[in-house]
């Protein structure tokens, strides 16, 4: 139902490019802050909108709390650590320097008390904040580090293929090799646990319109084929067969979040990496990448009118850990401050090596859906109907 | 507009790179038209006094530079050979300076007391000791240092246009100010944040 | 009086890299965002050698010179295969400070004269790669990468370039090279003793200890290492670290002078 805004975002409603891209007329959610620059939003006769709908019906049917909880954690520890004997480690873990990655390398090793092989994917961005948390982080836990480079050769031509392909989702080739490259190290190293960061109590809320899948490489190649001019000789790529078969039911590798399993509150656990492991806050979400931070704070509202910051800090309400209001007074704020926005683009422009010009003529191009290019979605879904019948057929 | 003197010599880019960062636009010439508009003037110089002189000699510079400096009181930044080129003579060289320093630009070498000599030239990094209040150096970074290269050094007649001094064996002018005219031995656009806080209250003048 | 400390990096083909006696490199990532990284962290001054430009005999890539100059709020030299006074002039205007000679300062002495003469000293710095002879007495000059032996010594060898009007020598151990073992003290003392000008070591440096000691007590200039900026850990990982200006200046204080 139809409930006037009491906070218009003048990104989503004066922009002349996007307002196709959105659902009209302009609406924001009476309990988070996500509003009609999703376009598959919808609201209930309150004004409240589906994803709030989503994350109480995981929190109050799906989600383990309490002493479940702390029983799968001790269950999934001792299964880890028994089918860890004589291997080098128990388990694999990314590292970018980030909050999430930086608390459950402390969260793994020492409170689960699991060697795990700590991997970090440098991609080309990285900040200087993001990789002195990573040495703090490392040294302070004493954790064997171990550093994929990606050739940035390769990955400047993907992620410049990306920006000239117009679509939404720019941090694919980033997202992608993390993926690749954590698969590929665990592979290596033969381990079958993959601990992943995420929660649902910061990060329930991601509208699908925002940003496609960084798993699919059929996507990822398809666009480097129409736009890229280097061949990728070494960059990760995982395919579909890999993604969904090969690593899951032939390797048995499987993802463990145990993020999930905890009271994960996001101003507590930045104040216990500040004061125990000299960790360092970057401002937003995923700034520690550079690369990140224009695309999240610049590009994407910019070409499409998406803010990821109404996505994180409704995740934060829903979950209670923000007030609306606050949330609100988040986003009266700039995404950007001026002057560090001219050394960003400078600074993208320069490392994709492109003129100013040619950037300019390539970022106003209209906005463009990643399904305007190959990609696995059918192959998915065919895969998914072909798996719930073989289910079905197997409870009979 | 600030105008960084362009006569041959010197890292003018990072200047006007630094510049452009602190949110300064700057001109590289050496051509009088744009010099004569000039709001503010850098400089700037790296290699012999005489060479120096004799570009600036060349480029037909050194009367409009003094018309600028002396009579309009254009605000001008010497840094490094450009500082020394301010004095009124080098023992590293035959030539006349511009002269508007009351100084002699004199040589490391043999300088040092005995059993107490360092390398020359002296490269790396100095702490500074203010020696006199002044905007140019007006909130730098607690215990400021700069990048130094040189082989010679700026020593005034006048004490009070001493701005700042270092040590490097013995103690040493590493800044001299006279109304508007600053001269400086250390290359701000080299000290990054020192650097940035001294080119912004320069070009806040 | 600081010390540098002064972290070399090795570029091939526009990326960046680090062996261990000067081979098996490993690949280190985009130099444009290692030198942001490294200015961020007020690095004290940077050098970039290239390590194939001596054998391909190229021009360097102005471009990605004249990125990383931008990026670098600090003094940065460069070097690899420089062998002509024009080359030098373009490396100055793109925004480097200083330029490092190596194998055409061996091969051709005059052209050293010459460029300290057209550019001046400072702006000159001489790199000087040195292996152990067999029977270790002597310390041999090596060029082109350390692929060639001279029959040059390195003692005499720095005597000659004081006296050519460089304004600073690298002593680089390729026997320490990326061993993370310490610097070769011998060697380094050797030099220092011979020599008036400005000595920066390089090969080996592991720790703030060994970047401080080589300066305070065995009297280098200045403290330069590769594999410690770059490597963390004992895998050896790919990151980038660079000391805080208050452990340096703990380190610094707190050494005491040992008796010789």
């Amino acid at each position: 139902m139809y409930i006037e805004p009491d906070f218009i975002d003048p990104l989503v409603v004066n922009h002349p490019l996007t307002h196709k891209l959105h659902k009209q007329p302009y609406q924001i959610c009476t309990r988070t802050v996500m509003d009609t620059s999703d376009p598959l939003i919808e609201f209930d006769e309150n004004g409240i909108c589906n994803y709030v709908q989503k994350y109480e019906n995981w929190d109050n049917h799906i989600r383990i709390k309490g002493k479940d909880s702390d029983l799968y954690l001790e269950q999934i520890t001792e299964k880890l650590r028994k089918e860890g004997r004589g291997k080098d480690y128990d388990c694999i873990m990314g590292l970018s320097g980030g909050v999430d990655s930086s608390y459950m390398c402390y969260f793994v090793t020492k409170v689960l008390g699991l060697r795990a092989l700590v991997v970090h994917v440098d991609t080309g961005w990285n900040s200087e904040l993001a990789v002195n948390n990573i040495q703090n982080i490392v040294q302070k836990l004493n954790l064997d580090l171990h550093t994929l480079v990606i050739d940035w050769e390769e990955m400047r031509d993907l992620q410049l293929a990306y920006f000239k392909s117009g679509i939404a989702n720019l941090d694919v080739p980033q997202d992608h090799s993390f993926i690749a490259s954590l698969y590929q190290e665990a592979s290596k190293f033969n381990i079958k646990y993959i601990m992943n960061g995420g929660n649902m109590a910061t990060e329930s809320i991601l509208p699908p319109s925002w940003g496609y899948d960084a798993s699919d490489s059929t996507n990822l190649l398809s666009i480097h084929k129409a736009y890229g001019s280097r061949k990728l000789n070494t960059f990760p790529i995982v395919s579909l067969y890999k993604y969904l078969i090969f690593y899951p039911f032939v390797k048995k590798m499987k993802v463990i979040r145990p993020l999930e399993y905890i009271e994960y509150n996001k101003n507590i656990v930045k104040q216990f990496l500040i004061n125990e492991l000299g960790w360092r806050d970057y401002g937003g979400k995923h700034y520690e990448s550079k690369f990140t931070k224009f695309f999240q704070a610049h590009y994407l509202p910019t070409k499409f009118g998406y803010d990821k910051r109404k996505a994180h800090l409704s995740s934060l309400i829903v979950s209670g850990q923000l007030l609306r209001e606050e949330a609100i007074k988040e986003l009266k704020k700039p995404l950007y401050d001026l002057s560090e926005l001219e050394e960003d683009r400078i600074y993208f422009a320069k490392k994709l090596n492109i003129s100013l010009d040619e950037y300019y003529s390539i970022m106003f191009k209209p906005p463009v859906e990643y399904s305007d290019f190959a990609n696995q979605v059918a192959t998915k879904n065919m895969l998914k109907k072909v798996f719930q019948t073989f289910n079905k057929f197997r409870k009979l | 507009m600030i105008v960084i003197i362009d006569y041959g010599l010197g890292n003018l880019g990072s200047i006007k790179n630094m510049l452009r960062k602190i949110g300064y636009n700057s001109e590289i010439s050496s051509e009088t038209k744009i010099v004569d508009q000039a709001s503010k003037i850098i400089l700037p110089g790296v290699g012999s006094f005489d060479t120096g002189m004799s570009k600036l000699n060349d480029l037909g510079l050194v009367p409009l530079l003094n018309k600028k400096v002396n009579d309009e009181k254009t605000p001008v930044l010497g840094i490094c050979l450009g500082a020394q080129l301010m004095c009124q003579s080098s023992e590293e060289g035959e030539l006349n300076g511009l002269g508007w320093f009351d100084a002699k630009v004199l040589a490391f070498k043999g300088r040092f007391d005995s059993g107490k000599e360092l390398p020359v030239p002296n490269m790396g990094w100095l702490d500074v000791a203010v020696k006199k209040e002044n905007v140019l150096i007006g909130n730098l970074p607690l215990n400021p240092r700069f990048y130094f290269v040189h082989s010679y050094f700026m020593a005034s007649n006048q004490t009070e246009d001493i701005l700042l001094s270092s040590n490097y064996s013995f103690d040493y002018t590493s800044a001299l100010h006279k109304e508007n005219i600053y001269g400086v031995q250390f290359h701000p656009e080299k000290s990054h944040k020192y650097g940035f806080q001294l080119l912004k209250n320069f070009a806040e003048i | 009086m600081r010390h540098r400390i002064i972290p070399i990096l090795l570029l091939k083909n526009n990326g960046l890299y680090k062996g261990i006696h000067f081979k098996d490199h490993k690949y280190v990532g985009d130099p444009i965002n290692a030198v942001k990284i490294f200015n961020d962290k007020e690095v004290d001054e940077l050098v970039f050698l290239d390590i194939n430009a001596s054998c391909e005999q190229k021009e360097p890539n102005y471009n990605i010179l004249r990125d990383i100059a931008s990026e670098c709020f600090m003094p940065l030299a460069y070097g690899g295969g420089v062998s002509s006074l024009e080359m030098i002039k373009e490396i100055l205007r793109v925004g480097i400070e200083k330029v490092v000679l190596n194998t055409h300062a061996v091969r051709n002495p005059l052209f050293v004269q010459e460029a300290v003469k057209y550019f001046g000293s400072s702006t000159i710095v001489v790199s000087i790669d040195v292996k152990k002879s067999f029977w270790g007495n002597n310390y041999n000059v090596y060029i082109n990468s350390g692929k060639e032996k001279t029959n040059l010594q390195a003692v005499e060898w720095a005597i000659e370039l004081e006296k050519m009007g460089v304004g600073e020598i690298i002593v680089n151990s390729i026997d320490k090279d990326g061993t993370l073992s310490g610097y070769d003290i011998n060697l380094i003392r050797r030099i220092v003793d011979v020599v008036k000008i400005p000595v920066i070591a390089a090969g080996g440096g592991s720790s703030l200890t060994d970047f401080v000691k080589i300066c305070k007590h065995h009297k280098a200039s200045a403290s330069a290492a590769g594999a410690y900026f770059v490597f963390q850990g004992k895998h050896n990982a790919v990151l980038i670290t660079y000391p805080t200006q208050v452990e340096i200046e703990k380190e610094f204080d707190s050494f005491v002078e040992l008796i010789n």
